[in-house]
C-alpha cells in the first residue's frame, strides 16, 4: 500500500464575474482521513471539490494534493492524483459498463495510450469494490440511476488514485444503496488508504459516516472538527438555516440530529 | 464481447466483399463473363485497359472515399457531442468542395499539382465550418439548432460552389460531379491524390481513439480523467475536415454517408471508438461501394427502359436517397433519444 496523500488548499478564492464563491478558503484533509463536506445548496462546496480536482484554477491562493501544487501539473498527472465522482453525468449510448469503467484508465496509459499493461486486473478489482462485476457487460443505457452511480464508482476507483472525491454520491439512490456506496467508500479508505472527501447533503450520512466534518457558508469554512464536537444545534442553525435537536446514538455514539423546521428571517 | 466484435467485423467484411464483387461487376463497359477472363489472366488488351485503367480505381476511390466520410463523421459527432453533426450539415463538407473549385478555377491547383487540390479543399472545410461556428453563435451548444444553420451554410456554400463552375467550366469538372458527388470517370490520379492524405489523417484518427472515446462523456467528465478536452478536440476537428478534403477532392460532395455510418456504426460495434473507428471506416466503405454498384445497375436499367444510349446516375444521388431513407428510420425509431 503506497502512503497516503493529503489534501491541502491555502487561502483559495473563487468567482465568476460578479458573483464570488469562495473566500479564503483554508482546509487541511489529513492523509487518509475521510472527511464530509456540508451546507446549503450554492455555498460553494461543489465548487471547493472541482478545485481540488483540478477541474477549476483558484483565483487566488493553492491548492495541494501531498507535496504537488495542482498548478504545476496537467490534466494527465492531476487525474493519476485525484479522482473525482460527479453528482451527474450524461448518458453514454454504446458502452457497457466494463467499457466505461476502462475509460478511468486514460490517464494513466500515457500519452500515447501505450502503457496498459495491468490495467484488466485494475478494472476487475474497480468493478468488484463498487459491486458491478455482474453487469459488466450489459450495456449502460439499461441500467437504473441507482446503477450507474455504481458504475461510475467504479469508474473513479479505477484511476487508482490516492485520493478520492465524491460529490453527492448518494443522490439518486435509495437508502439501502445509499448505505452500500457509503460503507464501500469507507471499506476502502481502510483498505488501501485513500484520502477522501465528499459532499453530502444528508447530515445523518456524515455524521455518521465521517471522521471529519466541514462546513461552508457564503464561501467561507464556518465549522471545522470530529463531527461530536461540530454537530450541535447552534451549527444546524448557522450552517443549515434549520432549527433542531442533536442527540446521540445509544449504538454508535454518533451524533443524530432532529431537524424540527426551516430557520425564519435569517438570511443565506 | 470482443468475439461478438469479431463476429460483427467478420460479418461486415463480407457485406463489403460482396459490395466489391457487384461493384466490379456492375460496370457498362465490361459483361461479366469478361470480367472474369481478366481476373484469370486472359482477357483482350482493351478489356484489360477498362478493367485495370478504369474499373479498379474507380472501386478503390469509391472504398476509400466511403471509409474517409464514415470516419470523419464519427470524429466530428463525437467531438462536438452532437448525433446531428456530419461533414455535410456543419460546412465542411460544402466547404471543401467550394475550395477545391475555386483553387482549380483560378489555377492555383490541378493535376499538375494534386496536392493543392486536397490542401484547397481542407481549407475551404475549415472556412465552411468557421461559418457555421460563426453564424450558430450561442446556439452552438443546441445540436438542432446547429445543424438548422448547417443546413443553411450548405445551401449559401453550395450555391457559390455552382457559381464558379457555371462561370469557369472545362476542367473543373461539372456541377452533378462536385455538389451531387460522382465516381464516374475517377482513375489512379484520384486514388493517389486520396490516399496518402486519407492514410495520415486516419491514423491520427485512431491515435484520437481513447479521447474522442471520452470527450463523448461529456467535457466535464473527460476532464477529470485526465484529458485535456479543447485540445483534443482540435485535434479532433482538424482529422475530420482533412478526411472530408481527401473524399471530397476525388469524389465531391456525397451526401449522408458522413452523417448516417457514425449512427450505424455505433449501433453495430458500440461507442468505444477504439473499436468503432475502424468499424465506420469498413461500414462506409461499404456503404459507398453498394451505391456506387447501384447507381451503375440502375443507370443501365434507365438506359434500356428509356431507350437511351447512354445514361450515368451519379453515386451521390444514391447516397442521398439511401441516408435518407435510412436516417428518417433512425429518427422514427429513437424518438426521445439523450444523447
Amino acid at each position: 500500500m503506497a502512503d497516503a496523500v493529503g489534501i491541502t488548499v491555502e487561502d483559495v478564492s473563487f468567482g465568476y464575474p460578479g458573483r464570488p464563491v469562495l473566500a479564503g478558503v483554508e482546509l487541511r484533509v489529513e492523509p487518509g482521513e475521510l472527511t464530509a463536506l456540508v451546507g446549503l445548496n450554492g455555498c460553494g462546496k461543489s465548487t471547493l471539490l472541482r478545485l481540488v480536482a483540478g477541474l477549476l484554477r483558484p483565483a487566488s491562493g493553492r491548492v495541494l494534493l501531498g507535496e504537488d501544487d495542482l498548478a504545476r501539473l496537467s490534466r494527465r498527472a492531476t487525474a493519476r492524483r485525484v479522482a473525482l465522482l460527479h453528482q451527474s453525468a450524461p448518458a453514454v449510448p454504446g458502452l457497457t459498463v466494463r467499457q466505461l469503467v476502462r475509460q478511468g484508465r486514460y490517464a494513466a496509459r500515457g500519452p500515447l495510450g501505450m502503457l496498459r499493461a495491468g490495467e484488466d486486473a485494475t478494472v476487475a478489482r474497480a468493478l468488484a469494490d463498487a459491486g458491478v462485476t455482474d453487469w459488466a457487460d450489459r450495456p449502460v443505457d439499461a441500467l437504473s440511476g441507482g446503477e450507474r452511480q455504481r458504475v461510475r464508482l467504479a469508474m473513479a476507483l479505477a484511476q487508482d488514485t490516492r485520493v478520492l472525491l465524491l460529490d453527492e454520491p448518494t443522490t439518486y439512490l435509495d437508502l439501502r444503496h445509499q448505505l452500500e456506496v457509503l460503507q464501500t467508500v469507507v471499506r476502502l479508505r481502510e483498505e488501501r488508504g485513500l484520502t477522501v472527501l465528499m459532499v453530502l447533503h444528508d447530515l445523518a450520512h456524515a455524521a455518521r459516516f465521517a471522521e471529519r466534518i466541514v462546513a461552508l457558508r457564503g464561501g467561507v469554512v464556518v465549522a471545522d472538527g470530529a463531527p461530536k464536537e461540530v454537530v450541535t444545534p447552534a451549527f444546524l442553525a448557522e450552517v443549515l438555516d434549520v432549527v433542531g435537536r442533536v442527540g446521540v446514538d445509544p449504538e454508535g455514539g454518533w451524533p443524530v440530529c432532529y431537524p424540527d423546521h426551516p430557520a425564519v428571517g435569517s438570511k443565506r | 464481447m470482443t468475439a461478438t466484435v469479431n463476429r460483427r467485423f467478420l460479418l461486415v467484411g463480407a457485406v463489403l466483399l460482396a459490395a466489391v464483387c457487384a461493384q466490379v461487376l456492375a460496370g457498362r463497359a465490361l459483361s461479366p463473363p469478361a470480367v472474369w477472363d481478366v481476373l484469370t489472366g486472359g482477357g483482350d488488351h482493351t478489356d484489360r485497359h477498362v478493367f485495370f485503367q478504369l474499373r479498379v480505381p474507380r472501386l478503390l476511390v469509391a472504398l476509400g472515399a466511403g471509409a474517409c466520410l464514415g470516419v470523419a463523421g464519427l470524429v466530428l459527432q463525437s467531438a462536438l457531442r452532437n448525433p446531428l453533426a456530419g461533414p455535410e450539415v456543419t460546412g465542411v463538407t460544402p466547404g471543401a468542395v467550394l475550395g477545391a473549385v475555386t483553387a482549380t478555377g483560378l489555377g492555383l491547383a490541378g493535376w499538375d499539382s494534386p496536392a493543392a487540390v486536397v490542401l484547397a479543399a481542407t481549407i475551404g472545410g475549415f472556412a465552411g465550418a468557421g461559418l457555421l461556428w460563426l453564424l450558430a453563435g450561442r446556439q452552438r451548444s443546441d445540436p438542432a439548432g446547429t445543424a438548422v444553420y448547417g443546413v443553411l451554410v450548405s445551401a449559401v456554400l453550395g450555391g457559390l460552389t455552382a457559381m464558379v463552375l457555371l462561370v469557369a467550366p472545362g476542367e473543373l469538372g461539372s456541377v452533378v460531379q462536385w455538389l451531387v458527388g460522382s465516381t464516374e470517370g475517377r482513375v489512379w490520379h484520384h486514388w493517389h491524390l486520396m490516399w496518402p492524405w486519407a492514410l495520415a489523417w486516419a491514423v491520427l484518427a485512431w491515435l484520437l481513439a481513447g479521447p474522442l472515446t471520452l470527450l463523448r462523456c461529456g467535457d466535464e467528465q473527460a476532464a477529470a480523467l485526465g484529458l485535456a478536452a479543447d485540445r483534443a478536440r482540435a485535434l479532433a476537428l482538424l482529422c475530420a475536415v482533412a478526411l472530408t478534403a481527401a473524399a471530397v477532392s476525388a469524389v465531391g460532395a456525397l451526401g449522408f454517408v458522413g452523417l448516417l455510418i457514425p449512427h450505424v456504426a455505433i449501433a453495430v460495434f458500440g461507442a468505444d471508438l477504439r473499436v468503432t473507428l475502424p468499424g465506420a471506416a469498413l461500414l462506409g466503405a461499404t456503404v459507398v461501394c453498394v451505391a456506387d454498384a447501384l447507381a451503375q445497375s440502375l443507370a443501365r436499367a434507365l438506359a434500356l427502359l428509356l431507350d437511351a444510349g447512354r445514361l450515368t446516375l451519379p453515386v451521390g444521388a444514391v447516397t442521398s436517397f439511401l441516408g435518407a431513407a435510412l436516417l428518417l428510420l433512425a429518427v422514427r425509431r429513437t424518438p426521445d433519444r439523450e444523447y
